[in-house]
């Protein structure tokens, strides 16, 4: 008998937490997904496909949280697409003259932290909105890759063994490199945003951007470093996919942006700011990896992978919707 | 002033918070003149005046919000000059906004410590400690409290006692409220009186702004009243009387900026029976006759604009029924209220009222564009010959018609807004604070506007928290408090003491 009703109880705390963070809700889809595409095709459910998903969803992974940390402080950065071929322009060629991987990789940081500096500083300190400018931004910086380039991709000449690894290499023969990269970036990301006060200020300052001023904080600065911030980690994204694909392609990361936001909010980031979480973002950007892997797996046609991939977006944030009207 | 043996009990109390000719002006007008007040430490001071009288101004000067143009702010002997919200923080005073100003979607414990997040090596959060004395000010200020749970889940009552923890987190030696009641149940009115009462213990000055003359008398030591930006008097609570309070709040002549044409009431135009809404109204029930002004007097938080928006169908109701020119309105929706012949002129202007970035034609014409249509297309002649004749006869001052009415002056902005209803053709007309944010001026020809609608039949139904505006415009006052009509009194017949005594009923 007492078990029994403890049962219950506990059984009702599971679902009141349910109901609090949509988290719990985020691990049980993505359980769902990976055990219904497991009964539908017997390849997907093996140690060598589940862990290439991780490898191949790592780039939009690195990507999907500097959009989220964007979106968290109230502003949207939707130039991370284009980002991702512009930077791997100056990492490749870098490395072509150079032959060195850290100078590359620095060079690519610049330039993408640059763009983050120019889309930063026309949506917080010209008050321009972020969505028109980082538009803007993604058909300059995509025109400008076309134009440098002349449409062809540029090829890594000097093929570094440890530029190749970091795109292409397992950890002991299982784990690929991009997702451990992307796992441990996101790891010290979540931790930042929880425990470091300056992660507390960009929940701040998108929660309620006037009480945060009234508290004290820079509010522009907070923002302006937010964009930075994001390009950086778009950046990270395009170096991996430049190390896959041996190249700077010119086409690379075209669409990567509506990925990435389809992502963050599946993972519950409010489009409106101040509310979600990092944890979030990275069992969405899984669940659209595994959904996407799984239609492949079972041979459905790619034009029913889109429709599928857009309906899951909608119902997720239907349901949310549904669960936020209740409570006020 | 105050006696010598006054001086020796009450030596303990130093005057901590002392301003001396405070001063503040806006472009037009001056909004806090050479206003001066002291507080003890342990003591709560009632700021009281009319709507306009200063008072949030003065909380604004205090608070660090705004800087004064003149004007000394010493804090335990000390002047201080404060250029944002958290310099006055630093100094000791904590202000309670009626607007709570929390984040939230954190916890209660991490909005205490917004501030500072209590700063550690590589900018660690300190989650343990921040939690430690979050509990720890619940335990000194007996607030029942949880420090994890989220703000955005607590009522305002206890959102308040995050503010008022706040101030503690900080040693605020002043604290101020602002209407902290004004959504407050009456058993959490209760509760915070007995928090001011622990607050006191403390020693910690508290400046209390109400409208609630029955709180003033219950919580204060003594009122400092204002008027038109003036101080007006200062005294212990206990030397005054309702009756001497409101003297003192009101007091001036009303001006006679009221012209009163001879108007023939019609048929009743609009009839509201038993009418509830979720949040606030509560058996509301009243009628207007074409061609009378009715007014509605209520202090802030009585119901007023809300009763505004669910007599034209923009709030829903819970129950009772609204007839418009023996109509029932049904659907409770705002194009029926249209199709029926009732419109609203709201009270927040900028955010309901105006399409700023638009020209004065098509803000005027957005109701009645229907009536310029011929197959199918809007004429533009017809609508510039219709809006020109408005213009002209409402003296809208303005350059070119294709102006954005942003542009405009607030009184004429109010006209285009008048015009847009009276364009489509209007039996009843409901006025939320017409002539909030305009000039005298102006004020006086809004006035004349709505005794010309009157006396063309119209029912006019007037919102307002203005006194001599009430007793100019109405035929009848009905009184709300707190949801509820309190008293009907003829227009012509009633005294400001009879209408704020129903309105604090």
């Amino acid at each position: 008998m007492r078990q029994s009703v403890s049962l219950i109880l506990s059984s009702l705390a599971v679902f009141k937490s349910l109901g609090r963070s949509s988290n719990i809700a985020l691990v049980i889809s993505l359980g769902l997904v990976i055990f219904v595409f497991s009964l539908m095709s017997e390849y997907f459910f093996s140690a060598r496909n589940l862990t290439n998903v991780l490898g191949q969803s790592s780039i939009i992974m690195l990507i999907a949280l500097g959009v989220a940390i964007g979106l968290i402080a109230g502003e949207v950065d939707i130039s991370v697409g284009s980002v991702v071929a512009v930077t791997a322009i100056p990492l490749i060629e870098i490395m072509n003259s150079t032959g060195s991987l850290p100078l590359g990789i620095l060079g690519a940081l610049a330039v993408g932290m640059c763009v983050g500096a120019i889309n930063g500083y026309f949506s917080v300190y010209l008050k321009i909105n972020s969505l028109i400018v980082t538009l803007g931004m993604l058909f300059i910086l995509r025109g400008a890759v076309y134009l440098y380039t002349g449409k062809r991709a540029t090829p890594d000449t000097v093929y570094l063994e440890s530029f190749f690894i970091l795109g292409n290499g397992k950890l002991f023969g299982v784990l690929p490199i991009p997702a451990l990269v992307a796992g441990l970036i996101a790891v010290a990301l979540i931790f930042g945003m929880q425990y470091l006060r300056f992660g507390r200020r960009i929940y701040a300052v998108g929660g309620n951007a006037e009480v945060a001023r009234l508290a004290g904080y820079n509010v522009m600065q907070i923002k302006f470093i937010c964009f930075i911030i994001c390009s950086a980690l778009a950046t990270c994204g395009g170096i991996l996919l430049s190390s896959r694909l041996g190249a700077a392609i010119h086409t690379a990361g075209i669409n990567y942006e509506f990925q990435a936001v389809a992502a963050v909010v599946l993972g519950g980031v409010s489009l409106a700011g101040g509310v979600g979480t990092l944890t979030g973002v990275v069992l969405g950007v899984l669940i659209l990896a595994f959904v996407s892997n799984g239609l492949g797996m079972i041979n459905a046609p790619t034009e029913w992978q889109l429709v599928i991939t857009g309906l899951v977006i909608i119902a997720a944030v239907t349901l949310d919707s549904f669960k936020s009207h209740q409570r006020t | 002033m105050l006696s010598k043996s006054d001086q020796v009990t009450t030596q303990q109390q130093i005057d901590f918070l002392k301003v001396t000719g405070l001063t503040k002006s806006f472009p037009g007008v001056v909004a806090l003149d050479d206003v001066s007040l002291t507080v003890r430490s342990g003591e709560v001071l009632a700021l009281l005046g009319e709507n306009g009288a200063g008072k949030s101004t003065l909380i604004k000067l205090l608070a660090g919000v705004y800087a004064a143009d003149k004007g000394l702010i010493e804090i335990g002997g000390t002047p201080h000059t404060f250029h944002s919200p958290s310099d006055a923080l630093d100094a000791g005073i904590k202000v309670v906004f009626q607007e709570i100003a929390l984040i939230p979607e954190f916890t209660v414990a991490e909005n205490i410590f917004l501030e500072t997040h209590l700063s550690k090596s590589f900018g660690r959060v300190p989650w343990k400690e921040i939690q430690d004395r979050a509990v720890d000010i619940f335990d000194r200020a007996g607030f029942a409290l949880d420090p994890n749970s989220k703000v955005r889940d607590l009522p305002v009552s206890k959102q308040q006692l995050v503010e008022i923890s706040r101030a503690l987190a900080h040693d605020a030696r002043v604290v101020i409220m602002d209407e902290p009641t004004s959504s407050l149940t009456p058993s959490e009115v209760a509760n915070l009186f007995q928090v001011i009462g622990r607050l006191k213990s403390m020693g910690i000055a508290i400046i209390y702004v109400s409208h609630k003359l029955e709180e003033i008398f219950e919580i204060s030591d003594k009122c400092v009243v204002l008027r038109d930006g003036k101080w007006i008097s200062t005294k212990h609570t206990r030397d005054h009387t309702q009756g001497s309070l409101i003297k003192d709040m009101v007091g001036r002549e009303i001006e006679d900026l009221f012209p009163r044409s001879e108007r023939s009431l019609g048929p009743t135009m609009i009839d509201v029976s038993g009418l509830s809404t979720r949040a606030r109204l509560r058996d509301i029930s009243f009628n207007v006759r074409a061609g009378e002004v009715v007014g509605f007097f209520g202090l802030m938080g009585a119901g007023r604009t809300e009763l505004a928006k669910a007599v034209v169908g923009y709030e829903p109701i819970l129950s009772g029924s609204v007839k418009i020119d023996g109509h029932q309105l049904k659907p409770h929706s705002t194009s029926k209220s249209k199709a029926l012949g009732i419109g609203l002129l709201t009270e927040d202007r900028k955010s309901e009222g105006l399409m700023p970035d638009i020209s004065i034609t098509h803000n005027m014409t957005l109701a009645a564009l229907q009536n310029f249509r011929r197959r199918g297309f809007i004429d533009e002649n017809d609508e510039a010959q219709k809006v020109g004749q408005f213009v002209e006869r409402f003296r809208i001052k303005h350059s070119a018609l294709s102006q954005p009415i942003k542009t405009l002056s607030g009184g004429n902005q109010q006209k285009v807004l008048l015009s847009r209803w009276l364009m489509f053709g209007l039996k009843v007309i409901v006025l939320d604070e017409p002539t909030r944010g305009i000039d005298v001026g102006a004020k006086a020809e809004i006035f004349a506007l709505i005794d010309e609608l009157a006396a063309a039949g119209l029912a006019v139904i007037l919102m307002t928290s203005e006194m001599p505006e009430l007793f100019g415009l109405s035929d009848r006052i009905y009184v709300l408090s707190e949801g509820q009509i309190t008293a009907e009194i003829d227009g012509n017949n009633a005294t400001q003491e009879e209408v704020l005594d129903a309105a604090i009923r």
